[in-house]
């Protein structure tokens, strides 16, 4: 089994160096640096006035382009269609009739949208991070890179299940969790946001970059969705997520049918 | 090897098959019925990709909804295209093979001799896209034997190849029958399946119609009205001439086509070149219902309805 998942990974991620999926990588990996580049540029030395000030935009920046944007779009893009492209170009039948062949093509693939995405994800950082100009460079990389490498197996793990649960409309679902959800849910201060990626994010950044938000009265007023729980309490809580999802993504693929070729038949 | 109790497989309130009861033993096996019948449920529901509404399905004594022990048994060739375009033929099937667990080295043997086999080697490195059809159909039979299967399962194996390859194709099934393998064979052509099997399983309407060698099917059809159309030069002169020697029940005309109701259409094939030739009469085309399968299984309908 874990051989049939190693060789639909290694397949994905030769079929993946084509320039679309290269130019969507680039991309990517350009985009918060660019953004970061423009403010940078834009807001001057003067202007940035508090270090502080500067620094927590910038962090809140960061987090919101990379560890949200970079890995929620390329996990979406990547992860949502595992099934729904093998059965809208009819090659499921081909998978499947093989042994366990329907889960190894799940977990093959969603091993390579992880991990197509987080180098894009770590480029940009590595290169934006700098460009910040926060003066603690390497605090804000580590916090960055831990929190990317769990959003990404996060964010893939619930978009894999939305593939499987609809593969038809795998990405129109998958966009409508995520403003739902991740975008607009996981900002209400009550125990329902508990349950998304994005508040557990949240809470971490908060936590290992150092944020100055909680301390003052009047941002965490604004702010009160961030969980007070340890960084460990909101790290295990995506692991258990992200082990649940995929399995169940299992459990689900293995009990659905997708018969082909009975357009033409019944 | 094959077992079917009373199946029955609904889609919402279409009915994919109907009440199938069927035991296969070991062999080779043409399921016939025309576009429509149920063939390509039948066979979902044989490789374990459809769960049945109704009864029971075992396939080498196993279900085979996900059975990872039946599918290494297993080689299955859908009917539709489905491969991907983007990448080469022996990559593919290399790829199939590894999700059976085989090394990188067994299951590059594995697909070399496969599309050897099926005469690709020449052409298996170049991306499926630069494909023809007949190739596309060969890269997909090569998939569903490359692990060496007991029981092979192939849906309209001959789609899209020309004569050559028809009769190589013919000739790699009749091998795989002669060292004993299984073999389910489903076409919508009579004489596709003739050429590699006699035992026959005809389907219609998600029903198992008959089942049997050419001969049984034949017999059935034994006294039933047949229908044989022809085109040709003068359809009212041979029409008048058919009804003279007694040849015809009834004759249609449309246009230049003679529509000929008989109950010996093989006498009839017998005598109609001679009499062409003492009447001096052309045909250009004549379309048999005999090989009409649509026209066999109406008939077959009507009998099991109990209207003929």
């Amino acid at each position: 089994m874990i051989g049939n998942v190693g060789a639909v990974f290694v397949f994905e991620w030769k079929r993946a160096f084509t320039w679309p999926r290269m130019t969507w990588s680039i991309g990517l990996a350009a985009f918060p640096v660019f953004i970061i580049g423009l403010v940078r540029w834009t807001v001057n030395a003067e202007a940035r006035g508090d270090g502080e000030i500067w620094r927590t935009i910038c962090i809140v920046m960061l987090f919101g382009l990379i560890p949200m944007l970079v890995t929620m779009l390329g996990t979406l893009l990547w992860s949502s269609p595992a099934i729904s492209s093998e059965l809208e170009r009819r090659s499921w039948v081909y998978l499947a009739v093989r042994p366990n062949g329907g889960t190894a093509v799940l977990l093959g693939k969603y091993l390579a949208a992880v991990t197509w995405v987080i180098p894009p994800a770590l480029i940009g950082l590595t290169i934006a991070v700098p460009l910040a100009a926060t003066g603690d460079t390497w605090r804000i990389w580590w916090a960055m890179t831990r929190l990317v490498l769990l959003s990404a197996p996060a964010y893939a793990a619930i978009y894999l299940v939305l593939g499987v649960v609809m593969p038809r409309r795998a990405m129109v679902l998958a966009v409508a969790y995520t403003l739902i959800f991740e975008l607009l849910i996981s900002f209400i201060p009550a125990v329902i946001n508990k349950f998304t990626v994005q508040f557990r994010l949240r809470s971490l950044t908060v936590e290992w970059c150092d944020l100055s938000l909680l301390t003052n009265e009047q941002q965490w007023m604004v702010m009160a969705q961030f969980g007070t729980e340890p960084p460990w309490h909101h790290v295990t809580a995506l692991i258990v997520l992200i082990l649940c999802l995929t399995g169940f993504a299992v459990i689900l693929l293995r009990a659905k049918e997708f018969p082909m070729s009975v357009e033409s038949d019944a | 090897m094959i077992e079917l109790k009373n199946v029955t497989k609904l889609y919402g309130k279409v009915i994919g098959v109907n009440d199938f009861t069927l035991t296969l033993g070991t062999g080779a096996y043409g399921l016939l019925g025309p576009n429509g019948s149920g063939k390509s449920t039948l066979l979902n529901l044989i490789t374990g990709q459809l769960r049945p509404t109704l009864g029971t399905v075992k396939v080498l004594g196993m279900s085979p909804r996900n059975n990872a022990s039946l599918f290494r048994r297993m080689g299955y060739c859908p009917g539709g295209e489905g491969m991907y375009s983007e990448v080469s033929g022996y990559d593919w099937v290399c790829f199939l093979q590894r999700l059976h667990g085989m090394s990188v080295r067994d299951a590059d043997l594995a697909a070399s001799k496969a599309l050897e086999l099926v005469g690709m080697t020449s052409s298996m490195r170049r991306p499926i896209a630069s494909y023809s059809r007949g190739m596309r159909q060969r890269t997909k039979i090569a998939q569903a034997i490359a692990h060496n299967p007991d029981l092979l399962i192939l849906d309209e194996p001959f789609n899209g190849l020309d004569p050559i390859g028809r009769h190589e194709l013919t000739e790699v099934l009749r091998d795989w029958i002669g060292i004993g393998k299984s073999l389910i064979f489903a076409s919508h052509l009579l004489h596709e399946i003739e050429s590699i099997t006699q035992s026959f399983l005809l389907i219609c309407g998600g029903r198992l119609l008959a089942s049997g060698t050419a001969e049984d099917v034949h017999a059935m059809m034994v006294g039933l009205p047949n229908e044989i159309a022809l085109r040709c030069s003068d359809p009212h002169a041979l029409a008048m001439r058919l009804m003279g020697e007694r040849a015809a029940e009834s004759v249609s005309i449309a246009g230049d086509t003679l529509t000929v109701a008989t109950q010996h259409p093989l006498t009839l094939y017998e005598k109609l070149p001679g009499w062409l030739s003492l009447w001096g009469l052309r045909v250009v085309e004549m379309r048999s219902a005999d090989e009409s399968l649509q026209a066999l299984f109406n008939s077959l309908m009507k009998m099991h309805r109990g209207e003929l």
